[in-house]
């Protein structure tokens, strides 16, 4: 597959202070890929060096196999932290002067403003949109230009939980056009949804990258609840079962290859137990990408 | 050229702080230089009143050619509102962080700049415009006798004042980017002069006043106002500068080049 976006060792030092560190990144086309990682740890700062508002201290990064110039982004879509526009320029004319920047066709602000569902607020001013409107009419931005990459920045920041849902619709829509995208999110269980793959950074330091796929990969955990009072000596006895927590009134029980929840329930019905709840769990990307933070000292 | 121009004038003309600049600018400026010898016929009759009466239709101030320079240089004086507006344009996307998002959205920072620059120099063609055509009328309705000979003499001075507005609005967008809030760089660009006065009163001491002292004119404000020099001296009978000066043409393009080129790489430079 072609490659979208590469870096090789990208740096950015703030002073003293290493916000990105040797950055080696790879984007395929088609991707939708999600960027993880703690308050701090320099999602923002490396998408701005991507965008050409942060220079680089060192490292190089290339679009479509080529270095970087302003024209290349025009064929990109990005909003980075925050919504920005001219407080005293309406919706309407924000996207005009966005379009213009990006040699955009002025007929798509209407299709984007319709997309984001703003189109009856798009000749009131920007100042007096509320913080989800903002968010909305940055995406619609982004749009605007009909990109082959988008880039989102915490893009659901500061939305209702409707708007959280069509925003993932909006992606998911983009992706199947097979278009690429980059999102850097807080919220794992979004990008759990509508990522393919993800990386994961803590200080600056890449700590993974890879396919959401492999994710739940391995694994597989069994929430058992049974009226017993010595169920998890019980559990213990199970060949099948690695290590046993109780977790919000519920034995997690971490199965050994090989072994599933079906196997676990004969072995209760044998002991004369019927199980009152019984779930098998695949490892959410939130408890991988907390692993992978605990596991490297950094 | 014209697609950088386009863009800046769009975020302009839709903001109304622009417009209420802009306007009071070219009214304050228009009526004054319109109207300098109706104001001046009105203190002569309050004159006349104590006793002190100058025939001022006798002074030729408004007769072609000493119009030229007498216009002109009455309206160098308004420049600096037009370079407060330069600043709140340039400091407004530092504050709104839209350099930011124009960047993102695909202009290069030289674009950027360049699209400021061109309002500049639309600003200081509009102005030399108007000033050209108030000039004609005026002159032609306060001179006695046209005399065609002599009736572009001192024309160059509309060169001049195209320099001497753009070059200043330079200087101003200048200070914006280095310093990038409006508060402070108004302060600065009110101050530019004085300091840079206080910088040559300290440098030119009496002593060394004879030999260094035609360094004076290689300083950056004073090469712009060097452009144009004071014209209303020739009435008191005493010799003026009635043209412009070569070498104050070069060394404010000099300076003007440089204004661009620092802010270039301050933008260039920085994270934004
Ligand atoms: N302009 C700047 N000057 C100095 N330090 C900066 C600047 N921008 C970012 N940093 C620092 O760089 C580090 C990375 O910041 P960055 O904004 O990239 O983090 P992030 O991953 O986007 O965090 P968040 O999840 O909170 O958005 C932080 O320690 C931050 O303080
Ligand atoms: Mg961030």
């Amino acid at each position: 597959m072609e490659t979208v976006l590469s870096t090789d060792k990208l740096t950015k030092h703030f002073g003293k202070l290493c916000a990105v560190n040797q950055l080696d990144l790879e984007v395929k086309r088609g991707q939708v890929f999600g960027m993880l990682g703690p308050n701090g740890s320099g999602k923002t700062t490396t998408l701005g060096m991507l965008m050409g508002v942060v220079n680089p201290s060192a490292g190089s990064f290339s679009w479509f196999g080529e270095p970087a110039t302003h024209h290349t982004r025009k064929k990109i879509g990005a909003v980075l932290e925050h919504p920005i526009f001219y407080p005293y320029l309406s919706g309407q004319k924000n996207l005009e002067l966005n379009a213009l920047i990006k040699g955009a066709d002025p007929a798509n602000i209407a299709k984007v403003l319709e997309i984001v569902e703003l189109t009856a607020r798009k000749d009131d001013k920007y100042q007096t949109y509320s913080l989800g409107m903002k968010q909305r009419l940055a995406i619609a931005s982004a749009l605007v230009s009909d990109p082959i990459i988008l880039i989102l920045d915490e893009p659901t920041n500061g939305l209702d939980p409707m708007g959280i849902a069509e925003i993932r619709e909006i992606i998911k829509r983009i992706a199947a056009d097979g278009k690429t995208i980059i999102l850097a999110s807080h919220l794992l269980d979004e990008v759990q949804k509508v990522c393919t793959h993800f990386a994961v950074l803590k200080r600056g330091n890449l700590m993974h990258i890879g396919p959401v796929d492999d994710v739940g990969k391995g694994e597989e955990i069994v929430e058992v609840q049974a009226y017993h009072d010595d169920l998890s000596i019980l559990l213990q006895e199970f060949v099948g079962s690695a290590s046993i927590k109780k977790e919000n009134g519920l034995f997690e029980v971490m199965m050994k290859e090989g072994y599933h929840a079906k196997d676990l329930n004969r072995f209760l019905f044998d002991k004369g137990i019927v199980a009152s709840h019984l779930h098998t769990r695949q490892k959410s990307l939130e408890k991988q990408f907390l692993e992978i933070l605990a596991d490297h000292k950094v | 050229m014209l697609h950088l121009l386009k863009i800046d004038l769009k975020k302009m003309t839709n903001y109304r702080t622009f417009w209420v600049i802009c306007g009071l600018y070219f009214l304050t400026l228009g009526f004054t230089t319109a109207s300098g010898m109706e104001i001046l016929k009105w203190l002569a009759s309050k004159g006349a009143e104590f006793g002190a009466s100058i025939n001022i239709n006798r002074v030729p101030l408004y007769h072609f050619p000493d119009i030229w320079q007498n216009l002109i240089w009455i309206s160098g004086l308004f420049k600096i509102v037009l370079a407060v507006m330069v600043v709140i344009s340039i400091t407004n996307e530092y504050q709104y962080r839209t350099l930011r998002q124009n960047v993102i959205d695909g202009m290069s920072r030289w674009e950027f700049l360049q699209s400021k620059i061109l309002t500049n120099v639309l600003l200081s063609l509009v102005s030399v415009t108007m000033i050209l055509v108030i000039a004609l009328f005026t002159g032609f309705i306060y001179t006695p006798e046209i005399e065609w000979n002599y009736f572009f003499v001192g024309s160059e001075f509309f060169i001049a004042y195209f320099i001497e507005v753009f070059s200043f609005l330079s200087f101003a967008l200048m200070l914006g980017v280095l310093i990038k809030r409006s508060g402070l760089t108004i302060v600065m660009l009110m101050l530019a002069s004085m300091i840079e006065a206080i910088i040559k009163i300290n440098i030119f001491r009496s002593g060394v006043e004879d030999q260094i002292g035609w360094l004076k004119q290689f300083f950056p404000l004073e090469s712009i106002t060097n452009l144009v020099p004071l014209p209303f001296a020739r009435y008191a009978l005493q010799e003026i500068q009635d043209y412009v000066a070569l070498s104050a043409v070069a060394i404010a393009i000099g300076w003007t080049v440089l204004f661009n080129y620092f802010a270039y790489l301050k933008l260039k430079k920085s994270d934004i």
